[in-house]
């Protein structure tokens, strides 16, 4: 899917050189220091910011022109929480593409949109304005908008940032879902413990591909060393701690 | 009563209004996209802009060999330059260090004094037909002509097809232009449509209020509508029936009082509708925040003195649970 | 993307400053060190230039700053403006409420030169108050009471160039004559209008003392100055007046806009009376310099005789220098009246009362 990605930031490389084939129906962890690139992944992948080198290339067409089938869930302060659209409108938004251009948004869409808010379960607070809302519930309305769009394949930027336990729990379940139903998901995630148990494929960036495959082949300390370099230790018993 | 009503259907009063009414409304509602999307100052910016592109294609006119009062002409040349400003500004925006504002700022200084010199060269050309190039600054709106206000008629049409038509694109690209850009959405193609929506109703206001005043006919009404709700639709709504009812108003108030001048009417009925909204709306007005927090403190209190009621027991009796409790009872 | 380093721009703009000072210094200290010659005289309007020009001949040299179709309302003084002001050895403008954004410039500068303001030398009693209770400046309207004017700015070239003082009194004294005669022409040809249509309906309030003098109420849709914004009653207020007065026409200036007198025809067309816009007329600037109607002699004729034509005189064709033709033809030495009257001038004028009758414009 991505063949030799390179990606450079006035001068100085984000991305370099990255390979790698998305398994359909995966859950892929994408993990690594800060600043190693895996924000600058999803956008390229997304085609937000343009590569230096290499190519992407999704269901065998190139990044841009099949944007459409891409589900995107944000880092959650890119937005202004002050607009004056509920959570119900949010959720809609993704399914815009589906009503088409110069089409208004009917009841029936309002329905569609509201049995995806009740999957993440926040049916009862459809008409709040969005900044009403708590972190982790900004979180699955966002999430519930991805699902709405319908996308064969996924994109979030740590989606599980500061919620709380049962919010995740939620969240996990829905991802599940998306992969059961075939989709590919790739999450950008920063809790090591939980990546083994959350998700079965790794990829491991430091600006490079460090290392990227089947969850139980991937996750090795031997790997994460290499990937986190000073910043990790190993405590004693074999759990690990990285240190940023 | 039926003073007023006589006074109100006269002929240029008649044409002043109705022209008044749908600028505001077309105003407001290119307006509320531009407040959300934080770009109520580039629209004043583009006011200010068009400075030079008027006095430049009066020039430009002139050395062609046509009245240089041909308003064609000048009115492009508002828009052209009102264009450049605001490419001016998403160029320093994104490809230096500076803010938006500082963008925006800047744009406005420097194509406001541009027009400024321009001005200046015109006065000393020694040529007749420049007089009224000054009127751009301020408008004359108690001057409009039934053709003008044909031409405005036409604009508002062609504002409230495109913002019903684009409505929810426009909306997901001012909230998460990044998730519009995800869904396949040309972001930069709709942006520059809103940009464009904008330019066109600055252009036509330019003559109106003129262009130091035209930011208020585009922000003020959306600003105020913002207290009343929470919905974009309900807002835009509201945003477009405050300008049409601050033009009408406007022109209406200069049609029946002595030594009102139109523009400034408008632009004051405006800045008035805010203000109420701004103190009176329910929830976000100032007064309900007030008597949302004097309700909070009241029931804190009262809840305090129904502890230490209790606390105490009957013991004490004599009315422990008024007034003192307050100073005690802070569990 | 690179962004210029500060240190480098900053450079960069102090040279930039420090180049231009230099230049404004030289040109400065070169112009004083010309040898001196003709005294120079800066006057503000052409109604002023012109004229003094005119009586000044050779023996100063005298320049107008703003030319045809501008609004010394709102004029501002450019650099080589100011720069004339300063070289200027005597400044000759018509007061505060006329020139306002030049007022500051010219006292300061009037300090080291010398600096006439025109309207400061009539008698209070002679000049007209606003709506606003300012002084009217636009006394150039009443020919008699700018000969009084120009008679001040008269003594002042003077007192500048005394060894030619009485070239210049000589000049002036024909001048003046000739200004006698233009007052009495228009008095007359204004005299030629109905009773009933005698009202002058222009794009500003500049008509005032024309109306005093000759006798026609004056109305204008934005006040004395052009700085304020007509409002919506002032345009209903006017096109009523045109259609209960049945007038014939409207006027427009060429240093205004015309976009509120077009209003008032289209308001009065809505009503069915067909107003026309009965020419332009030369308010607060005057036509291209080197022409007739650059001149002020030229100026007052083309307002006179537009203004009768268009509200249903019969001024002659070709305006003044036919009257003036025809009333020396008749009467050949006889200087012309030189105080305004009220009905037509002692002396025979048969030609235009027997063009008045023929021509007698029928309402509309």
């Amino acid at each position: 899917m991505v063949d030799g990605l390179t990606v450079t930031y006035g001068g100085k490389p984000a991305l370099e050189d990255v390979s790698y084939t998305a398994p359909p129906g995966g859950l892929v962890a994408v993990v690594g220091p800060n600043g190693a690139g895996k924000s600058t992944f999803i956008k390229a992948v997304m085609g937000q910011v343009s590569a230096t080198a290499g190519e992407i290339a999704l269901f065998g067409k190139s990044a841009r022109s099949n944007r459409s089938v891409v589900g995107y869930v944000p880092q959650r302060t890119s937005v202004d929480w002050d607009f004056p659209v509920s959570a119900l409108d949010v959720v809609t938004m993704g399914l815009y593409r589906r009503i088409g251009w110069l089409w208004p948004v009917r009841a029936k869409h309002r329905r569609q949109a509201f049995g995806y808010l009740d999957r993440m379960g926040l049916a009862d607070y459809a008409d709040r304005q969005i900044g009403q809302l708590s972190g982790g519930q900004q979180q699955r309305v966002f999430l519930a908008r991805a699902l709405a769009q319908d996308a064969d394949l996924y994109l979030m930027d740590e989606p599980l940032a500061g919620v709380d336990a049962k919010t995740e729990r939620t969240i996990i379940g829905v991802l599940q879902d998306l992969k059961d139903e075939g989709r590919s998901v790739f999450v950008v995630h920063h809790d090591l413990r939980t990546v083994p148990e959350y998700f079965d494929h790794l990829m491991l960036l430091n600006t490079r591909l460090v290392a990227a495959g089947p969850m139980s082949e991937t996750f090795t300390v031997a790997n994460l060393q290499q990937t986190y370099g000073g910043h990790m230790a190993v405590l004693p018993g074999g759990a690990t701690a990285v240190v940023d | 009563m039926a003073e007023i009503v006589r006074l109100l259907s006269s002929y240029n009063t008649a044409v002043v209004l109705l022209a008044a009414t749908l600028l505001g409304a077309a105003g407001a509602v290119a307006g509320t996209f531009a407040l959300l999307h934080k770009r109520s100052l580039v629209s004043d910016a583009i006011g200010h802009a068009a400075l030079p592109g008027i006095a430049g294609g009066f020039l430009v006119a002139l050395a062609f060999g046509f009245d240089g009062r041909n308003l064609a002409i000048l009115l492009s040349g508002a828009a052209l330059s009102g264009a450049l400003a605001t490419v001016m500004i998403s160029w320093i925006a994104s490809q230096t260090r500076l803010s938006e504002d500082t963008a925006i700022a800047t744009a406005l200084a420097v194509f406001f004094g541009l027009g400024a010199v321009l001005l200046s060269v015109v006065q000393s050309l020694q040529v007749s037909g420049q007089a009224g190039l000054d009127s751009f600054l301020l408008g004359t709106t108690a001057a409009i002509s039934a053709r003008e206000a044909g031409t405005i008629a036409v604009m508002a049409l062609l504002v409230a097809l495109v913002g019903l038509g684009l409505f929810k694109e426009f909306r997901l690209l001012t909230f998460d232009a990044a998730f519009a850009g995800a869904m396949g959405y040309p972001v930069r193609a709709l942006d520059l449509g809103l940009m464009a929506l904008l330019l066109l109703v600055v252009a036509l206001g330019l003559k109106t209020v003129g262009l130091i005043l035209i930011v208020a006919i585009v922000i003020l009404p959306p600003a105020a509508a913002r207290f009343w709700t929470d919905r974009l639709g309900a807002m835009t709504a509201l945003a477009a029936l405050f300008g049409a009812g601050a033009g009408a108003v406007g022109a209406g108030a200069s049609a029946v009082l002595d030594d009102l001048p139109t523009g400034g009417a408008i632009v004051m009925t405006a800045g008035a509708l805010l203000l109420i909204s701004l103190v009176a709306a329910p929830r976000r007005g100032l007064v309900a925040q007030g008597v949302v927090a004097a309700r909070f403190r009241l029931a804190r209190r009262r809840e305090a003195r129904a502890r230490s009621g209790q606390g105490l027991g009957q013991g004490l009796g004599q009315g422990s649970g008024q007034g003192t409790g307050e100073g005690r009872a802070r569990p | 993307m690179t962004v210029l380093p500060l240190s480098a721009l900053a450079a960069a703009a102090r040279s930039v400053a420090v180049a231009a000072l230099v230049t404004l210094l030289c040109t400065t200290v070169v112009g004083a060190q010309e040898p001196a010659e003709k005294p120079r005289v800066v006057a503000t309007i052409a109604q002023i230039g012109e004229p003094l020009a005119r009586i000044a001949g050779d023996a100063l040299r005298v320049t107008s700053l703003m030319g045809p179709g501008v609004d010394p309302h709102l004029y501002r003084p450019t650099r080589s403006d100011i720069l004339a002001l300063t070289r200027a050895d005597l400044i000759v403008w018509t007061g505060q409420t006329l020139e306002s954004k030049m007022a500051g410039a010219i006292r300061r500068l009037g300090r080291r030169s010398a600096q006439v303001a025109l309207i400061d030398h009539l008698p209070p009693e002679r000049l007209l108050q606003d709506a606003d209770n300012k002084r009217d400046p636009h006394l150039w309207m009443d020919v008699g009471l700018w000969r009084t004017a120009l008679g001040a700015g008269v003594a002042a070239l003077v007192r500048l160039a005394p060894d030619e003082a009485d070239a210049i009194r000589a000049r002036a004294d024909a001048y003046f004559a000739e200004l006698g005669a233009l007052d009495a022409y228009v008095s007359q040809v204004m005299a030629g209008v109905p009773e009933r249509r005698r009202v002058l309906i222009t794009a500003h309030d500049a008509f005032a003392y024309f109306g005093r003098a000759y006798q026609i109420q004056v109305e204008g849709v934005q006040g004395t100055s052009t700085e304020t914004e007509a409002g919506l009653k002032d345009i209903e207020r006017l096109v009523r007046l045109i259609v209960e007065r049945d007038l014939a026409a409207v006027f427009a200036e060429t240093s205004v806009s015309d976009r509120n007198v077009t209003a008032l025809i289209e308001g009065a067309a809505a009503r069915g009376h067909d107003v026309v816009l009965g020419g332009k007329l030369f308010s607060d600037a005057m036509g291209e310099p080197g022409t007739y109607l650059g001149t002020y002699v030229g100026m007052l004729d083309h307002n006179g005789t537009t203004i009768a034509r268009a509200l249903g005189g019969a001024p002659p064709e070709g305006g003044f220098g036919a009257w003036r033709q025809g009333s020396e033809a008749a009467a050949p030495g006889a200087a012309p009246a030189g105080a305004r009257s009220a009905g037509p001038p002692a002396g025979p004028s048969a030609t235009p009362s027997a063009e008045a009758a023929t021509q007698e414009t029928p309402p509309f």
